[in-house]
């Protein structure tokens, strides 16, 4: 070992990173908080949280669904057939009896896993584009959507109202359940080796395949872990919506993207950031509630959503630096040009 | 640089210094080059040939020095002002569209006046390809030129421009022997009509042929210059090597040990017959000129690429399965290939090694950091933390994190690709001692360098390749700098492609270039309309009714102009989402303006509205793609929720109906068929015209096929594609003109649909999503066809159901058709 230089230079591991995603979906997310409290009151009240805690839920475990394709550079447009497919399948199979719930979970599983194997060999082995892919998978669960419920909404069990629209210490079940998945993702994601594998394949495909990696089965499975999310979401929202309709998955498709960008994963695959991602979705149904209880229309709350998606991205994708220094030498007057070495 | 010149030179360099980073690659460099005059420039890799040449092609501004062009000094030296001067440059990677044909290659790349009169046009580029002999088919895509077509191509296109300095890099090395020698006789018929030309090369016998002068270069310093006749290779020779050494090289193996290495008759791609044998405790070297099959061996060697012959490693073969698995790879493009950017230090360090930290099936962070930053200090890794992200690390710190995460692999064989390249001298010293000791441990080390000090240095053994061919074989007192440079470049064997006959004229039929040609997707989906057309006809004989007719084509005639939108943004390798929301965020918008009774100038003011916001709105999504560098998916997305707040904001329900004389007019028909989509009908052949034919069409394929190729060929990438989200936002407008009198009344709810199925027909037109190719008569029909199977499912008595299956399998099984197509036609092409 040549040590010349003093041992300041010996690498430590720095523990407990705060990623910037989360760093900014929190403060973002105590600012929403305080505004809420002072200026609307009513969107802080206890029936109020409790709402906000069940849907913020909901979108957090198809958030972290979707982050899951994402991080392996793709994105998926079948969130919407796949949740609504996991409600109907839920709602319709058991028929109103608690005894058909344990087969209703069957099918459903079923049915995510067939979706997902589909997109997984639509995108990982065919390697068409995932835009189209899904796509085209959404349009075919939705036809299976129909073809389960054949238009007519049935009422949810009572066992699946209880289990999943109901409240243990105070805080509904739901919210149990996502931060169990949660738990899920961030250990099998940070502490697995396949998980770890997977970030490596999302973050550089052709440096994974250089090592050896299997890069077309992280990219394929990601499509199935996914669908497996979506059905769970999906499940529990036959239980809080007592009467679920055909199509409520379609609300979930933009949110669930929403989530994952302001929760700091790229849109071009890589690290993912399942905690960012969660808070992300507390945010947002928290600015839901703040709009909602200012008694704006729903239209601000919209363009308020849009602007923070905008916002959010801006904070993580516009080279911050690289715009410092060149207002700095426009305002110098003399800029640089300093062209790549050859 | 005295010499007596009778003519002014038509370029002359003097005193050029250029820096990069404070280190300088030019010193003082003297060059000219005279009328009539080829003139050579030699020396190794990296002695600054390129980087003088691209400071005569105005591509770097150099820190010192003067450029004179025939007697005339030039301030500042554009590539504008160069290519207006006539210096025309034939690059070593050719800056080509492979998405487009030969011909279109041709008119996007040089200027208009050149193919004058244009119905002229496929005479003249015929006879520019005749000129250099390459003979493929104008209609042939680009994508499917062998590497050696590609290159005269692009020697074509110099030609065409009858420059007056021509500079040509390295033009022969994927050229097989005929093709040379028509080059060499096109060079001189130049050259004797008074051209200058350039040639940089490392073959000595090409310089003997070509040349009348010589300049060598060595290390970014002149040194020499002189006619070719009066110098000997030995002379030359002595002058390109003997580079000083920077740095200590660990002591070579002293007693070598048993064979652990041995190739025979290794073949792969790009290279051939490669048999060798390396001992315990030695390193074996690539050499020869950069590009001659070097890579392709070491990828090989690492299990990328499949080979024929043996691998043996500690006497068992290999295959390249196990190769894969087993070898560590080092690759040249760390950036690329080597290292995840985004991720740590220690996770890029640790991937290979991961099951030996793991307890029961979890990591332990412990074990992880305990292992892992242990091999990384070894290693004198300088990085802020093991946390932070290697794209925040030096060039030579990223290439110990590679070699750490080799070391942590426990690799049977380690393939090092360029070990040192963009490596500061400290840390190459380091990596020359980790190889050495991974050597002596036993495993064995080949290490390919384009620096050939370099290897004289560390191996114990070097094989030099030429063109694919190893042309020589160095141990002991013969491995020098000089042998394996003079092997290199008096090597006479020609390229292993030109060999095995995938050079040369490849003919395809004029069937199979219709199948993977833009149109086959519109064939087959006339086909499929008939088809089922007749089906249901033979169903329900109201089918053809004028109403059905008219209700069909109506439906088609909004998505239709949506998607027309959206083709364009596809062209260009993007995507727009926002233009659903948009139609209907117009269709509200209209309301307001366009009702019963409303006076004419309210009705221009609502359109002159529509038309603003439209153009508005494409405008954004460019610039927040082009110059916040959103993703397109991100920045439409954010647009598409941000116009439909804006459509609850101007009525959060149904209301302000649609004047009906206004509507009327718009929907008026001749026959059965709405007047409406006769227009589409005719915008879209009239874009589909342009998009072959003129200059804006070939902008944009050109741009959504290579980005840099299309930039390198003079294209304004960044206005090209945020005008190309401007159209698409315009045909947005102009469907919802259409759907405002289909819709009635102003609906904040309406419109958002046309998002995803405009992208369906889009589809099934054959447009790629990939960019570059596409079809704008295909996007009118997948969006009849689209509406004709909705129509079917009601007129086949069919449930809602069959609508979403048909749409579902239509888009996949044209997604999978196209694609498979595709496939096949490019391996053919490669095969």
């Amino acid at each position: 070992m040549t040590q010349t230089e003093t041992g300041s230079r010996v690498l430590k591991a720095s523990r407990f990173r705060l990623s910037k995603g989360l760093l900014t979906m929190a403060i973002s997310l105590a600012v929403l908080f305080v505004l809420s409290a002072t200026l609307a009151p009513s969107s802080v009240s206890v029936n109020v949280v409790s709402s906000w805690l069940q849907f913020s839920a909901i979108l957090a475990i198809i958030g972290l669904g979707q982050m899951l394709v994402v991080q392996q550079g793709g994105i998926d447009l079948s969130v919407a057939g796949a949740v609504s497919l996991a409600i109907v399948v839920s709602s319709q199979v058991p028929n109103g009896h608690d005894d058909g719930i344990p087969l209703a979970i069957v099918y459903g599983l079923a049915y995510a896993i067939g979706a997902g194997l589909l997109n997984a060999f639509l995108i990982g082995f065919l390697k068409l584009n995932a835009i189209i892919a899904t796509l085209g998978t959404n349009a075919l669960l939705f036809g299976a959507v129909l073809m389960v419920s054949g238009g007519i909404p049935q009422i949810s069990t009572q066992l699946l109202q209880d289990l999943a629209g109901g409240d243990t210490f105070g805080i509904p079940n739901s919210m149990y359940v996502a931060l169990v998945v949660l738990l899920i993702v961030v250990v099998v994601s940070k502490k697995t080796v396949a998980g770890r594998r997977f970030e490596m394949v999302g973050a550089n495909p052709r440096a994974g395949k250089a090592m050896g990696l299997r890069v077309r089965s992280h990219e394929g499975l990601s499509y199935v872990w996914a669908q497996i999310l979506y059905w769970l979401a999906g499940f529990l929202i036959a239980g809080i919506t007592t009467q679920p309709t055909a199509y409520m998955g379609n609300a979930y498709l933009l949110p669930s993207v929403a989530v994952v960008v302001l929760g700091g994963t790229s849109l071009l695959g890589g690290r993912g950031y399942p905690v960012a991602t969660f808070v992300a979705a507390l945010f947002l149904k928290q600015l839901d509630q703040f709009v909602i209880s200012l008694g704006v229309p729903y239209a601000v709350q919209t363009i308020v959503q849009a602007a923070a998606l905008a916002i959010g991205v801006a904070i993580y994708t516009v080279n911050w630096r690289s715009v410092r220094t060149r207002i700095s030498s426009l305002v110098a007057g003399k800029p640089k040009a300093a062209p790549a070495a050859s | 640089m005295a010499k007596s010149t009778t003519s002014t030179a038509t370029l002359s360099l003097t005193g050029i210094t250029k820096r990069f980073a404070g280190v300088a690659a030019l010193t003082d460099v003297d060059f000219e080059v005279r009328p009539g005059e080829v003139h050579a420039l030699l020396g190794e890799n990296g002695a600054g040939k390129s980087t003088l040449m691209n400071v005569a092609t105005g591509t770097y501004q150099p820190d010192a020095g003067t450029i004179t062009f025939e007697g005339q000094p030039i301030g500042t030296l554009t590539p504008k002002l160069a290519s207006k001067l006539g210096i025309a440059i034939v690059h070593q990677h050719p800056a080509v569209l492979p998405d487009l044909s030969v011909e279109d290659n041709l008119r996007a790349s040089l200027p208009d006046k050149f193919f004058t009169p244009a119905r002229d046009a496929k005479k003249i580029a015929t006879e520019l390809l005749a000129g250099v002999g390459l003979d493929v088919d104008l209609r042939d895509r680009v994508e499917d030129l062998s590497v050696a077509q590609t290159h005269l191509l692009e020697i074509a296109k110099a030609f065409a421009l009858k420059p007056r300095l021509m500079i040509l890099d390295e033009p022969t090395a994927p050229l097989g022997k005929e093709a040379v020698d028509l080059l060499f006789s096109r060079v001189r018929a130049e050259v004797k009509a008074g051209v200058a030309v350039v040639y940089i090369t490392h073959r000595l016998a090409e310089v003997r042929e070509m040349a009348d002068r010589v300049t060598v270069l060595r290390d970014g310093k002149m040194r020499g210059v002189s006619e070719v006749a009066k110098i000997t290779d030995e002379e030359l020779l002595t002058m390109i090597i003997g580079r000083e050494l920077e740095h200590t090289f660990p002591a070579k193996s002293s007693k070598p040990g048993d064979v652990n290495l041995r190739l025979t008759g290794f073949s792969g791609k790009g290279f051939t017959n490669v048999s060798i044998e390396s001992r315990r405790g030695e390193i074996l070297g690539i050499s020869g000129v950069v590009g001659n099959g070097q890579s392709d061996f070491m990828k090989t060697l690492a299990g990328l690429e499949n080979f024929s012959g043996t691998v043996e490693v500690g006497g068992t073969a290999l295959s390249s399965r196990e190769l894969l698995r087993r070898s560590a790879y080092l690759p040249a493009d760390r950036l690329h290939e080597g290292l995840a950017m985004t991720l740590s230090v220690r996770e890029n360090a640790a991937i290979l090694a991961l099951r030996k930290f793991t307890n029961v099936k979890l990591i332990s962070a412990p074990k992880e950091n305990k292992t892992v930053l242990a091999t990384l200090n070894e290693l004198a890794v300088k990085a802020p933390s093991a946390d932070a992200n290697v794209s925040a690390l030096s060039g030579g710190n990223q290439q110990k994190v590679v070699m750490a995460r080799a070391l942590l692999s426990e690799p049977l064989i380690v393939v090092a690709d360029e070990p040192t390249q963009g490596v500061d001298v400290g840390a190459r010293a380091e990596i020359y001692r980790l190889l050495r000791e991974i050597s002596e441990s036993g495993v064995p080390v080949i290490v390919n360098s384009s620096d050939a000090k370099e290897l004289e240095g560390l191996c114990d053994q070097v094989i030099v390749m030429s063109r694919g061919h190893v042309v020589d074989s160095l141990r002991g007192k013969d491995l020098t700098e000089a042998r394996m440079i003079k092997s290199a470049v008096t090597a006479t064997t020609q390229s292993v492609s030109v060999i095995d006959g995938s050079y040369g004229a490849r003919k395809t039929s004029g069937f199979s270039r219709f199948l993977s040609g833009d149109y086959a997707p519109s064939a087959l989906l006339v086909v499929l309309m008939v088809v089922l057309g007749g089906f249901i006809l033979s169903q329900n004989g109201k089918y053809l009714n004028e109403f059905n007719i008219n209700s069909i084509l109506g439906l088609a005639t909004a998505l239709g102009f949506i998607a027309i939108g959206q083709t364009i943004a596809l062209l260009i390798g993007g995507i727009d989402l926002s233009v659903g929301p948009l139609a209907g965020l117009l269709v509200v918008i209209a309301s307001f303006f366009i009702n019963d009774g409303s006076p004419l100038g309210s009705i221009l003011t609502g359109l002159g509205l529509m038309l603003v916001v439209a153009l508005l709105v494409g405008l954004l999504n460019g610039s927040m793609i082009r110059y916040l560098k959103f993703t397109a998916i991100a920045a439409t997305l954010t647009m598409y929720i941000a116009l439909q707040g804006f459509s609850f904001l101007l009525r959060d329900a149904p209301d302000g109906y649609i004047s009906a004389d206004v509507s009327g007019l718009i929907t008026s028909k001749v026959g059965p068929i709405p007047v409406a989509f006769l227009i589409l009908a005719i915008v879209a052949v009239v874009l589909e015209w342009a998009l072959r034919n003129r200059r804006w069409g070939w902008n944009l394929r050109a741009t959504g096929s290579n980005e840099e190729s299309a930039r390198r060929i003079g294209i304004n990438v960044n206005r090209t594609m945020i005008m190309a989200y401007v159209w698409s936002s315009f045909f947005a407008f102009a469907g919802a003109i259409y759907l405002l009198a289909q819709l009635g009344v102003g609906d904040p709810k309406q419109g958002v649909n046309y998002t995803l199925s405009s992208i369906t027909a889009v589809v099934l037109g054959g447009t790629s999503l990939l960019g570059g190719r596409g079809s704008f008569l295909g996007t009118v029909l997948g969006a009849v066809l689209l509406i004709q199977v909705m129509n079917a499912i009601v007129f086949l008595g069919l449930t809602d159901m069959w609508t979403y299956v048909f749409q579902g399998l239509l888009i996949l099984v044209a997604a999978i058709v196209y694609s498979v197509a595709r496939n096949r036609q490019k391996q053919k092409g490669r095969a």
